[in-house]
């Protein structure tokens, strides 16, 4: 490239950069204006999103792994989903119940989390998968940049699910340019008996671009388009005008 | 082949040695040390193979003992023969000290048979290593011209019986004590043993010396164990001066599937498995393996994919052959670009590249799908399958049954307050943190499969009867246990954590 052709070129180049103008409002909605108001409409496809857990489940992933079950049972259900994380316990019948079907996983089994952050940068390059899960213990802000990236340009979903091996915990969280950041938590169950009820979570939003941070506790339905129900809604970071219309 | 003093020479390289202190190597029977092997060096001291330590320390006071080590004498043949794989894909070693090289149509480079003896020849001599050649149309005519014929004979076809002829018997392949029965008789060459009747030989000392000869004569064809069985899908490349940059490798690489992709294109095969082999100037020989989920011909592709695993070659003072082989092909039909199907193919053929790229940088056994195998245990409910081509199972969702979503590879013992006989657990503790159960549905019982594993002596315990309970602690975690065996007089079953739900 000549050097004086460069401006001319530039703008081009860039809009290269944003990748292709996928249908802004490709949004998979809750179903509950209570929390797609704070997405924005719903979770935005296409984009990178970061889950964690508390507690026994930082470790063991069992929440989280229903929480994007659910979601990702609404995702492009004809295409293949890559679940890829160093440990090999997830059960595909357990799967069933949030409405995936587990003939859509493709599973990856790498050593370490630079391997785990690389084969799920190689997989949405290729954009042929719905959407990429990832279980990484540590991740940075270049490598959630890198796979933010990669997701604007080629159109898949990525999920990074925070979890740690047992007994590696480690304190730091250098912050994603995830566009959301889930956080959950589990609920004791509504009791059915002496039996446990559905699942409850409690699910907050400590982060969302283009929304607002918010908080509730759900439940998974039978609903066959939005498997997961709010039950409460516990905090609201609502804009400031809106409360003081309420408190006058 | 012949490499005579084999192990000496293999010790020569890495202990020096000097005419006056001849290496040897030694061999405990019943107590006694023997010499096993002797160099050039030791027998122009007049040491020989067979005797003992400490005669031959009065024949050589100043010889150095080592002890044999036939392993490492073979491995190191079986990389010399490796390295031969330059002059022909079909190359190997003949233990305890020779080497095979069928050199049928391999002379496109050397212009005849000799020039290629020679060349060798010269190269091992160069590195030290003692070997007399010989070019035949028989393995045993071969054989017998390398042990004991001139050095570097090429034999023209249809020559063997004259050549043979004058050879003593032992240049037959034959055991020492047949060649001494022989000697006996007065049996001394081979044209001596071609008089006999063969009946009388067979009867005498077994099929060996008439199998032998006929093997030597060309009469009966001899298979031969090649360490690299020659595979039709083989292309090579040799370069008039070594080559070492990476992008002088991708380049013979591409060029090297291009080659191999036209002969598969040709009968409409694809492969599924391709080595590519370094051969550098000294002995080592590093490769690149690259295997893909459904069978390719596309030179691009393979390429790719190549390129990728290059980094892992050492090309060291400079390549000089590279060769490269489809080890496992599969028919793959020539692609007909229907225009319905293009978007499909593309989507497919995407997927068929990251499945590969992945498998190919983490390993074959760490990509996969699953798909449902009929068993009631848990953990053998689901069975690994390659991630393409695609299968659609059907899995079912048994409500009355639920399944966690995170299964333990193994299950984890827990310690548990549990009211007898039956009922789930109170208390449990497990990985250290005590979980109070508030909620608990069960049991499912899971028998074991009696069908298996019963002859290898006592079960473990988990193979027992278990009962399954899905338990809530008091924070809403959920998590599957069960207890092992019924409860019995003596003793409390045992509880284990076995899994996770969401």
């Amino acid at each position: 490239m000549g050097r004086f052709s460069r401006p001319k070129a530039l703008p081009a180049h860039l809009a290269g950069l944003r990748g292709p103008a996928k249908s802004p409002g490709a949004l998979l909605p809750f179903g509950d204006p209570r929390l797609d108001s704070c997405l924005g409409g719903g979770l935005a496809l296409g984009q990178l999103h970061e889950i964690g857990a508390a507690g026994l489940d930082a470790e063991t992933a069992a929440l989280s792994t229903g929480f994007i079950a659910a979601l990702l049972a609404r995702i492009v259900p004809s295409r293949p989903v890559f679940w890829i994380g160093p440990e090999s316990d997830l059960h595909p019948p357990g799967l069933l119940p949030y409405g995936f079907d587990p003939n859509r996983l493709v599973l990856v089994h790498p050593a370490k989390d630079v391997e785990t952050l690389a084969a799920m940068e190689v997989t949405l390059r290729e954009g042929v998968a719905a959407a990429v899960v990832g279980e990484v213990a540590q991740f940075d802000r270049t490598a959630s940049r890198r796979l933010q990236l990669a997701c604007l340009r080629h159109g898949s979903t990525a999920f990074v699910l925070r979890r740690w091996l047992h007994g590696h915990r480690t304190a730091d969280r250098e912050a994603s340019v995830a566009v959301t950041r889930w956080h959950l938590t589990p609920v004791p169950s509504v009791k059915d008996g002496k039996e446990p009820g559905r699942p409850r979570w409690h699910v907050a939003l400590t982060h969302a671009r283009s929304g607002r941070p918010g908080e509730w506790i759900m439940e998974a339905s039978d609903d066959a388009t939005h498997p997961l129900r709010v039950v409460a809604a516990l905090a609201d970071h609502a804009p400031e005008p809106q409360r003081l219309r309420l408190a006058g | 082949m012949w490499l005579p003093h084999w192990p000496i020479t293999r010790l020569n390289r890495s202990v020096s040695a000097s005419p006056d202190r001849p290496l040897v190597t030694v061999e405990a029977v019943r107590g006694v040390r023997h010499l096993v092997a002797v160099g050039e060096h030791g027998e122009a001291q007049g040491l020989r193979p067979g005797q003992t330590l400490t005669d031959a320390r009065a024949v050589c006071p100043t010889l150095v003992p080592l002890d044999a080590d036939p392993a490492a004498d073979e491995a190191a043949l079986g990389r010399l023969a490796a390295w031969c794989e330059r002059y022909t894909p079909m190359a190997g070693a003949d233990p305890p000290d020779g080497l095979w090289l069928d050199i049928t149509g391999c002379t496109a480079v050397f212009a005849t048979e000799a020039e290629l003896v020679q060349d060798l020849s010269t190269r091992l001599e160069r590195s030290a290593i003692l070997c007399r050649s010989a070019v035949a149309g028989t393995t045993g005519a071969a054989w017998a011209l390398a042990h004991t014929g001139a050095d570097r004979v090429v034999l023209p076809p249809r020559e063997e019986k004259t050549a043979l002829a004058d050879l003593p018997i032992a240049s037959l392949r034959l055991d020492a004590g047949t060649v001494a029965g022989l000697r006996r008789l007065g049996l001394r060459t081979v044209r001596d043993l071609l008089r006999i009747p063969r009946a009388q030989i067979t009867a005498r000392f077994g099929a060996m010396p008439v199998l032998r000869l006929d093997q030597a004569l060309g009469a009966i064809e001899e298979a031969i164990d090649w360490p690299h069985p020659p595979i039709e899908w083989h292309e090579r490349l040799a370069f008039a001066e070594p080559i070492g940059t990476s992008e002088d490798l991708a380049r013979s690489l591409s060029l090297l599937a291009e080659q191999l992709c036209r002969c598969l294109a040709e009968q409409e095969k694809g492969a599924q498995r391709i080595v590519a082999r370094f051969f550098r100037v000294d002995d080592v020989v590093p490769q690149i393996v690259v295997s893909t989920a459904l069978p390719v011909r596309d030179p691009a592709y393979l390429t790719k994919l190549l390129r990728e695993k290059l980094d892992t070659v050492d090309p060291g003072f400079g390549i000089e052959v590279i060769a490269m082989e489809a080890e496992t092909v599969a028919p793959l039909k020539s692609a007909q670009a229907q225009l319905a199907d293009v978007a499909a193919q593309g989507a497919a053929d995407r997927l068929t590249g990251v499945v590969d790229t992945l498998t190919n940088r983490l390993g074959s056994d760490r990509v996969f799908r699953v798909v449902p195998f009929a068993s009631h245990v848990p953990e053998r409910a689901v069975r690994r399958v390659p991630p393409l081509p695609l299968k659609q199972p059907s899995w079912v969702d048994d409500p009355a049954a639920p399944r966690p979503i995170r299964l333990l590879h193994r299950p984890e013992e827990i310690e548990v307050i549990a009211p007898v006989p039956d009922d789930p657990p109170i208390r449990f503790r497990w990985r250290g943190a005590s979980h109070r159960v508030r909620a608990s549905a069960g049991p499912e019982r899971i028998a074991a499969e009696w069908w298996r594993g019963k002859q290898s002596g006592r079960r473990p315990e988990t193979d027992l009867i278990r009962d399954y309970y899905r338990v809530e602690d008091s924070d809403g975690a959920r998590f599957w246990i069960f207890r092992a065996g019924l409860h019995a007089e003596d003793r409390m079953p045992r509880w284990y954590l076995h899994g996770l739900f969401g």
